[in-house]
């Protein structure tokens, strides 16, 4: 265990070192530059290569990179363009509302995803299956973006009962940071829902049809016991790796909720990086991301381990 | 009870009279700017980008600023004289202003800050080229030695895009090279924080000394009625104006344009046009490529209707005009109709006559465009259909907006782009006909023309000099221009006493409630 835990953290190394490079050359070999973007738009050619060699964007790429990986190395992700500041405090100044509406997206999703995939599966081609079915198809059609801008209108602007943008941090209260979150965690959370319920219930229909749910029925267990007991501890394993990607999807979707409904999250920091060319923070945004991705998988594999003993042997 | 009842009628009459005549302004509360997104940076003197000049001159002041007619009037200045054949302006300034940091204006601030400017602007760079010293004569005098008459330096000077802020000597001092440190200014609203994303916060500033003039275009009295503005960008259009709706904001700005009878329905709303705002162009690439052949360049102009490229644009008539000028009819001097029978042709007979005369065998046009600005993508690919109608073979290159800027100071990458020149007070300083911008429209006769138009202080002269410039601009085809665009706003009714103007301003405005 301890040996596969060693293993699997130190195979993150090389992952980090690929994103990385990648990340730079790509974000340098996209066309603009921040200097054209800090000089506004009746700035002349002259102004902008002013700029540019004052930014130390006219040293060669290579060199570029190799300071940028040297001050990697010593857990510097060097200082935002724009923003005027170290990378990682900007990135920690936006990780609160990124965390809790991906967390919350993540629990809304569980929460009516994994219900849902249990009573269709239970109901299997009953009409009820077929609905929610149905619902769960056109939830995974819709873009986020448009169900946020459909809740705004309905519940911001129609109903008034929640605030159409902004972010309110947990510290000025819970109440009023869950309102502020409310609507884009369900954008978020609502589209995943559809996909973990048919991956539940594909799942369940799966374990619900073995021999041993057949033996534990037969020999007069409750129907309770059979379904929450037996069948769902060993459904839910594919149902825990959606789970996982979905988290990490949602990091991918704040992106877009975020900027619909103005949280000043991760998101809002990486679009409005790219569109600004703010490199050192796109490259530090993306590496995050990159550690995130891999973090969730390691956790997902672990959590394999404590549901099903047999992986251990594998 | 009859006196009664007519003292109370008399009482209620002489209280209600000035309500209905005039309301009082309402000192306090914070005032939410819904922003289309966030300044590159916050020192005028860095950049070029209108957002940052909208949030930025609440806290800084120039010496001068303009009137509603857009000529030059005192802003921290006093006054002036001119003497020495006009290349000597001694500038006295008011005195007892106070920057937000308690120290006092004096003179050596504003050499300062005039030096950086003229060191690091845009504009400031162009009229720098005639300044040949600068010194403070006394704390409260600053004189101006020319290097010969300019009809531009107090238009230079009051300009507010990249403008010429008054900062203190202190942090210029700091900023050394790079960008400023401290954000300190003179004006009524002082800079309190900028959480990136989130908001721009500015107060009032307590110690302001306004003008004693009354209020006048962008000058005379400036009060901070409100206690605080809170600038936030909201990059989504749809929520920008969701968020005026619901009262979580008092104003958004750049609203679509579709969006402006539904908007008048709004009881609690009140749409703003912003007349005049820009005109919509394209630029050709004078420098290199296809572009740089004259006939070329007049079929490209003749074969264009104006009308469904601007509807396309901007969808409603009122967000439009079609005006072959290159100043606005507002700028009652400058405005004139001279050449303008060239704009507007819709002449693709003409055109296909031009083209083959240009023994143009439909090599691609490359046309830079984007959809950040939609209006710019939709002119584009109006025109483009109008122009292949005609003959031409148009590439349209549909980028980010970071890259259209950066691809433009490069001719060898596209004979056209899109862009919008925003109004401008003084035509010498327009970035419409000057040269050393993107396009390249260097015409040996237009460029004396303006070296003379900078000079010329006569009015009438000036004019003169406009209209022959003009004239090159259609004889010689210097950019395309497609029409006046107006921009909407939206404020909520309770934000009151605020003007729209083709520069964004929140001094003397205060909230109803």
């Amino acid at each position: 265990m301890k040996v596969y835990l060693v293993r699997r953290v130190l195979a993150v190394i090389p992952v980090m070192l690929v994103v990385a490079t990648v990340a730079f050359v790509l974000v340098h070999l996209a066309p603009g530059d921040p200097a054209s973007v800090i000089a506004g738009p009746y700035a002349t050619a002259d102004d902008i290569a002013k700029l540019h060699h004052q930014l130390g964007l006219d040293e060669p790429l290579p060199v570029q990179l190799l300071r940028w990986y040297g001050r990697l190395l010593r857990g510097d992700l060097g200082d935002s363009i724009f923003l005027r500041r170290p990378v990682l405090e900007a990135i920690a100044d936006r990780l609160e509302p990124t965390l809790l509406l991906t967390t919350f997206a993540t629990l809304i999703a569980i929460l009516i995803g994994v219900p849902t995939g249990i009573v269709s599966a239970r109901r299997h081609n009953s009409v009820a299956d077929q609905s929610f079915m149905l619902l769960a198809l056109l939830g995974i059609s819709v873009p986020n973006f448009l169900l946020g801008l459909l809740l705004i209108l309905v519940f911001g602007v129609w109903l008034g009962w929640f605030p159409v943008a902004g972010y309110v941090p947990l510290a000025s209260g819970l109440w009023a940071n869950l309102r502020s979150l409310l609507l884009p965690s369900l954008s978020l959370g609502l589209v995943q829902s559809a996909l973990i319920a048919r991956i539940t219930r594909s799942s369940m229909l799966d374990v619900l049809r073995e021999h041993y749910i057949l033996a534990g029925r037969a020999k007069g267990l409750p129907e309770r016991a059979v379904v929450y007991k037996h069948a769902l501890k060993n459904a839910i394993i594919p149902t825990l790796t959606v789970v996982g990607i979905t988290f990490a999807i949602l990091i991918g979707g704040a992106v877009v909720i975020e900027t619909v409904f103005n949280i000043p999250g991760l998101g809002r920091l990486i679009i409005s990086a790219v569109l600004r060319r703010d490199y050192p923070v796109i490259q530090g945004v993306v590496l995050l991301i990159a550690v995130a991705y891999t973090l969730i998988n390691l956790l997902v594999d672990l959590a394999y381990l404590a549901l099903d003993p047999r992986i251990r042997y594998q | 009870m009859k006196t009664k009842a007519l003292v109370l009628l008399a009482l209620s009459v002489l209280l209600a009279v000035p309500g209905q005549a005039q309301e009082t302004p309402r000192v306090g509360g914070v005032l939410k700017a819904a922003m289309i997104g966030e300044p590159p940076s916050l020192d005028l003197h860095w950049t070029t980008a209108v957002i940052t000049q909208q949030i930025t001159w609440h806290v800084y002041e120039g010496l001068y600023t303009y009137d509603r007619n857009f000529n030059p009037i005192p802003m921290l200045a006093e006054g002036h004289t001119i003497a020495d054949g006009g290349r000597r302006y001694t500038i006295t300034l008011r005195k007892g202003v106070k920057f937000h940091n308690g120290k006092e204006m004096t003179a050596a601030d504003v050499v300062a800050s005039l030096q950086r400017w003229g060191k690091m602007a845009t504009p400031g760079k162009l009229l720098w080229k005639d300044v040949e010293a600068l010194e403070a004569k006394d704390p409260s005098t600053v004189v101006i030695h020319l290097k010969a008459p300019s009809g531009s330096l107090l238009y230079g000077l009051g300009r507010p895009n990249n403008g010429a802020a008054i900062y203190p000597k202190g942090v210029i001092d700091a900023a050394g090279d790079g960008q400023l440190k401290e954000f300190v200014g003179t004006g009524p609203f002082r800079f309190v924080e900028h959480k990136p994303d989130r908001h721009i916060r500015l107060a009032r500033f307590k110690d302001y000394v306004a003008r004693a003039e009354p209020p006048e275009g962008y000058g005379g009295k400036r009060t901070a009625y409100v206690d605080e503005i809170l600038f936030i960008p909201v990059p989504d259009v749809a929520v920008r104006l969701a968020g005026v709706e619901t009262g979580e904001y008092h104003y958004g700005q750049q609203i679509k344009q579709d969006q402006y009878e539904r908007i008048k329905n709004l009881a609690a709303l009140e749409p703003r046009i912003v007349k005049p705002s820009f005109w919509a162009t394209a630029v050709l690439n004078h420098k290199q490529g296809l572009m740089t052949s004259k006939k070329l360049r007049q079929a490209f102009q003749a074969a264009l209707d104006m009308e469904p490229i601007m509807v396309a644009g901007v969808g409603n008539k009122d967000f439009y005009r079609l005006d072959g000028a290159l100043f606005y009819p507002e700028q009652a001097v400058w405005h004139s109709q001279v050449a303008v029978s060239a704009y507007n042709q819709k002449d693709k007979q003409k055109a296909r006559k031009l083209l083959k005369e240009a023994a143009y065998t439909g090599q691609p046009v490359r046309w830079i465009t984007t959809k950040e600005y939609e209006w710019m993508y939709k002119n584009a690919l109006v025109a483009k259909q109008q122009l292949e109608e005609a003959g031409f073979k148009i590439d349209l290159q549909v980028v980010d907006w970071a890259t259209l800027v950066q691809r433009r100071n490069k001719p060898e990458l596209y004979e056209v782009f899109s862009t919008g020149f925003s109004f401008q007070a003084d035509p010498a300083l327009a970035t419409s006909i000057q040269c050393n911008w993107p396009g390249w429209w260097c015409h040996e006769e237009k460029e004396r023309l303006l070296a003379e138009t900078v000079r010329e202080s006569d009015p009438k002269k000036k004019k003169a000099l406009i209209e022959r410039i003009q004239m090159l601009f259609y004889e010689d085809v210097g950019r395309i221009k497609f029409g006046d665009s107006f921009s909407l706003d939206v404020a909520r009714k309770e934000l009151r006493g605020f003007l729209s103007t083709p520069e964004l301003f929140f001094w003397n405005a205060w909230l109803a409630r």
